[in-house]
């Protein structure tokens, strides 16, 4: 917003909109498997996710490009970027993947933010005492 | 905005599995889940009703939703399977035990028939198969108006791909005739793996053809109206609802009509609204 000058001009007001500013989005993603004692590298992962996009949108589905910025094994806990355009086709695909190696799966998607600082915390698990 | 819900969760004899099929449902956000019992009558041999187990001996403590420390709301939902119109039975006494009521037509005379006439809440759409018939427009602005929703369920899209090639194209065809009005997401899952939280669903949504809004009020405001309708069909044209008190707590209350029937009779609404 431009700022009001100190001449005695009325004020004027911009609004400024910023529709998608942001390039990436960045995704937290838990992956809960049947048998907990699987383990995946982060490798294993990447693969998995793509060829969940290749099963739900083909060759030019698994083209997308998305990156596994962090990864931990023991939680199985990742955070994903992707770009903004291609968001709604990863996460479609998360969430119709239904079997890692012929034991179910469900990917739950904890938070989904286009700012990777919103991803230190999650409002949700506050406790407010 | 309204609080999430989730229609359809498959009964199991099981109760561990129910049980922990419905603290997942709460610990991914669903305030209000429904149990649904499958009823598919066959042609020859006269089957039950399913009759809904009390929620109260299904589980012990309703787990707290995540995020709106209340404990979750169970609802118990009927589902016929229809492939003959004599399997619904308008005034059927065990329809009243269940909260929600819905159909599954499976030819495009009892489509016809369950969006113009049938006093139910919900139309399942089938997801395990090729379409059968074409949702014409008439009827389905019809149910519209009437406020019957449609439902897709999602886990069988889960399960295999052939299925799920299914949903999607039973899914857009259906968002062809509705708009996106009057639908509903639900999961139908067996397992708690097959669940999904509701902003997956709502994103799901949009590959089912559904605009955001419309994704989104599909989890959340549609189901709600749903619940609603639902009551309103136990009511007298929605306004007024009788109940049983107990006959000495409530003796300054005026004699209440002869009424030997367990449940209370309800003055059926006027449904021939569209004819």
């Amino acid at each position: 917003m431009r700022r009001a000058d100190t001449k005695n001009e009325p004020a004027v007001y911009r609004r400024v909109v910023l529709k998608n500013a942001s390039p990436y989005h960045y995704m937290k993603v838990c992956l809960v498997l049947e048998d907990e004692s699987t383990r995946l590298s982060a490798v294993d992962l990447k693969q998995f996710i793509v060829t969940g996009l290749k099963s739900l949108y083909g060759e030019v589905g698994a083209a997308l490009t998305f990156d596994l910025l962090k990864y931990d094994e023991d939680s199985l806990t990742a955070l994903l970027r992707v770009y903004s355009r291609g968001l709604v086709k990863l996460w479609s695909s998360l969430t119709l993947l239904g079997s890692y190696q012929n034991q179910t799966c469900a990917f739950r998607v904890l938070q989904v933010s286009p700012f990777l600082l919103a991803l230190t915390g999650n409002s949700r698990e506050l406790q407010l005492d | 905005m309204s609080v999430f819900m989730d229609l359809n969760l498959s009964f199991t004899a099981e109760r561990s599995r129910l049980k922990t099929l419905i603290e997942t449902a709460a610990h991914l956000g669903f305030s209000t889940v429904a149990i649904n019992y499958v009823f598919e009558p066959a042609t020859k041999k006269k089957q039950e009703i399913p009759t809904p187990t009390p929620i109260k001996e299904l589980i012990d403590e309703l787990p707290v939703v995540q995020g709106r420390y209340r404990p979750i709301r169970v609802l118990n939902r009927l589902t016929v399977v229809m492939s003959d119109s004599s399997h619904f039975r308008p005034n059927a006494a065990e329809y009243r035990c269940f909260d929600l009521l819905s159909v599954q037509p499976t030819t495009e005379k009892l489509f016809h028939a369950a969006c113009m006439i049938y006093d139910v809440d919900i139309i399942c759409i089938s997801v395990t198969e090729k379409l059968p018939f074409f949702f014409k427009r008439a009827p389905v602005n019809g149910a519209i108006d009437r406020g019957v929703v449609f439902e897709v369920s999602y886990s069988a899209a889960i399960r295999d791909s052939t299925r799920r090639r299914y949903t999607i194209a039973n899914a857009i065809s259906l968002m062809e005739s509705c708009k996106g009005k009057n639908v509903i997401l639900s999961s139908a899952a067996e397992k708690p793996l097959e669940l999904r939280g509701p902003y997956d669903i709502t994103n799901l949504g949009l590959l089912f053809g559904l605009s955001d809004r419309d994704a989104k009020e599909a989890v959340s405001s549609t189901c709600r109206s749903v619940v609603l309708h639902a009551e309103t069909r136990k009511s007298a044209s929605g306004i007024v609802y009788t109940m049983k008190t107990c006959s000495e707590s409530s003796s300054q209350q005026e004699a209440p009509p002869a009424d030997s029937g367990e449940a209370p009779a309800a003055k059926r609404a006027k449904l021939h609204l569209t004819d």
